[in-house]
C-alpha cells in the first residue's frame, strides 16, 4: 500500500546499538532503548478521531487512543519490535491529558525480562520475555502517559 | 471518580468498533507503523498462522479506552486509571469488537475491573484489569 505517514511529525533519538544487537544476557533493566518526538497536529486528532469514532473531536484534549499512536513509529525507528517477537500485552498507566499542538518526547527503556519455565512430556520449554518502558511526557515536562510492553521473545533469541 | 453509583458485579458501558481493512489501513498512515502483519493484504493470505492480516495490537485496546472515558464522563482518562492487559487472540479485518468491563472491587476512588476485549462471537481478543480512578 502507499504509505501516507507524515515523517515529518516525528524525530527520533538514541545509541546507536539497537536492542536486536543486544543478547538477552546483555539485555538489562534500565539500559536506554532511546526515543523520539510525536508533534500533534489538529489534521492528524481529527483524522484519528473519525476514524475511531471518538466522539472527542474538535476538543483541545485529543482522543485518547492516541496514546499509542506518539509511540508505535518510533518503536519501529528504534527497532524496539524485534522480528519475530510476539507482542504478549501491555500495562498502561495514565497522567495527565495531551492537547493539540503538544509536543510529546517518547523515552524507550528495558523494564525487565525473565524466563519462564515449563515442563512438558518429560522435556523443559524455556520462555524469554523482555518488559519494555514506554514514557510519554509533553514540551513541559508533564507525564501524559506510561506503558510497559511486553514482548515474548523468538526460540532463536541468543 | 464518585464510585457510589456503582455496584461489585455492574457491567460498565460498552464500546464497540468494527475493525477493516481500511480502517486498519488509516490507522497505518497515523502512526506509521506498516507491519506486513496488518497491511500486506496478498503476502498474508497464506500466512500459516493468520491466514490474512490482523489488525495493530493497539487497535484492539480502542474499544476499552473509550469505556473508561464514558464511564468517567471525561474525554481523557483521570490521572492513575491503569490498565494491565493481555493479548489473547489476532484481531482480523471483518470483525467487530466490544468491551465488557465488570466490576469485580469497589473502592472508595476508584473501581477495580474485570475486562475483556471481544469479537463479535463473545471469543476474548484481549483480557486484563482495569483500575478506573
Amino acid at each position: 500500500m502507499e504509505q501516507k505517514f507524515n515523517t515529518e511529525l516525528i524525530t527520533n533519538f538514541g545509541p546507536d546499538t539497537l536492542l536486536p544487537d543486544l543478547t538477552f544476557a546483555e539485555m538489562q533493566s534500565g539500559w536506554d532503548c532511546g526515543g523520539g518526538t510525536y508533534k500533534i497536529t489538529k489534521g492528524e486528532v481529527e483524522k484519528f478521531a473519525r476514524l475511531m469514532g471518538d466522539p472527542n473531536t474538535g476538543a483541545e484534549t485529543v482522543p485518547v487512543g492516541m496514546i499509542y499512536i506518539y509511540g508505535l513509529r518510533i518503536c519501529w525507528d528504534r527497532k524496539v519490535f524485534i522480528d519475530q517477537a510476539v507482542r504478549a500485552g501491555d500495562t498502561i498507566t495514565f497522567h495527565n491529558p495531551a492537547k493539540i499542538g503538544d509536543t510529546i518526547t517518547t523515552r524507550l527503556s528495558i523494564a525487565d525480562k525473565k524466563e519462564v519455565s515449563k515442563e512438558k512430556d518429560g522435556q523443559v520449554k524455556v520462555t524469554k520475555f523482555l518488559y519494555v518502558n514506554m514514557s510519554a511526557e509533553n514540551q513541559d515536562g508533564a507525564k501524559i502517559v506510561d506503558i510497559v510492553m511486553s514482548f515474548m521473545l523468538p526460540k532463536t533469541m541468543k | 471518580m464518585d464510585t457510589a453509583r456503582f455496584n461489585v458485579g455492574d457491567t460498565l458501558p460498552s464500546k464497540t468498533l468494527a475493525v477493516t481493512q481500511a480502517l486498519i489501513n488509516e490507522y497505518a498512515d497515523i502512526c506509521g507503523d506498516y507491519n506486513t502483519l496488518h497491511v500486506d493484504v496478498a503476502g498474508m493470505k497464506d500466512h500459516p498462522l493468520f491466514g490474512g492480516t490482523i489488525a495493530h495490537g493497539t487497535i484492539n485496546v480502542e474499544p476499552v479506552l473509550q469505556a473508561i472515558c464514558t464511564v468517567q464522563g471525561t474525554k481523557w482518562p483521570s490521572a492513575g486509571t491503569k490498565i494491565d492487559l493481555q493479548f489473547r487472540a489476532p484481531v482480523k479485518p471483518g470483525m467487530t469488537i466490544s468491551s465488557v468491563l465488570v466490576v469485580k472491587e469497589k473502592k472508595a476512588d476508584s473501581l477495580i475491573c474485570d475486562m475483556t476485549i471481544q469479537d463479535q462471537d463473545a471469543k476474548p481478543c484481549v483480557k486484563g484489569t482495569v483500575e478506573i480512578k
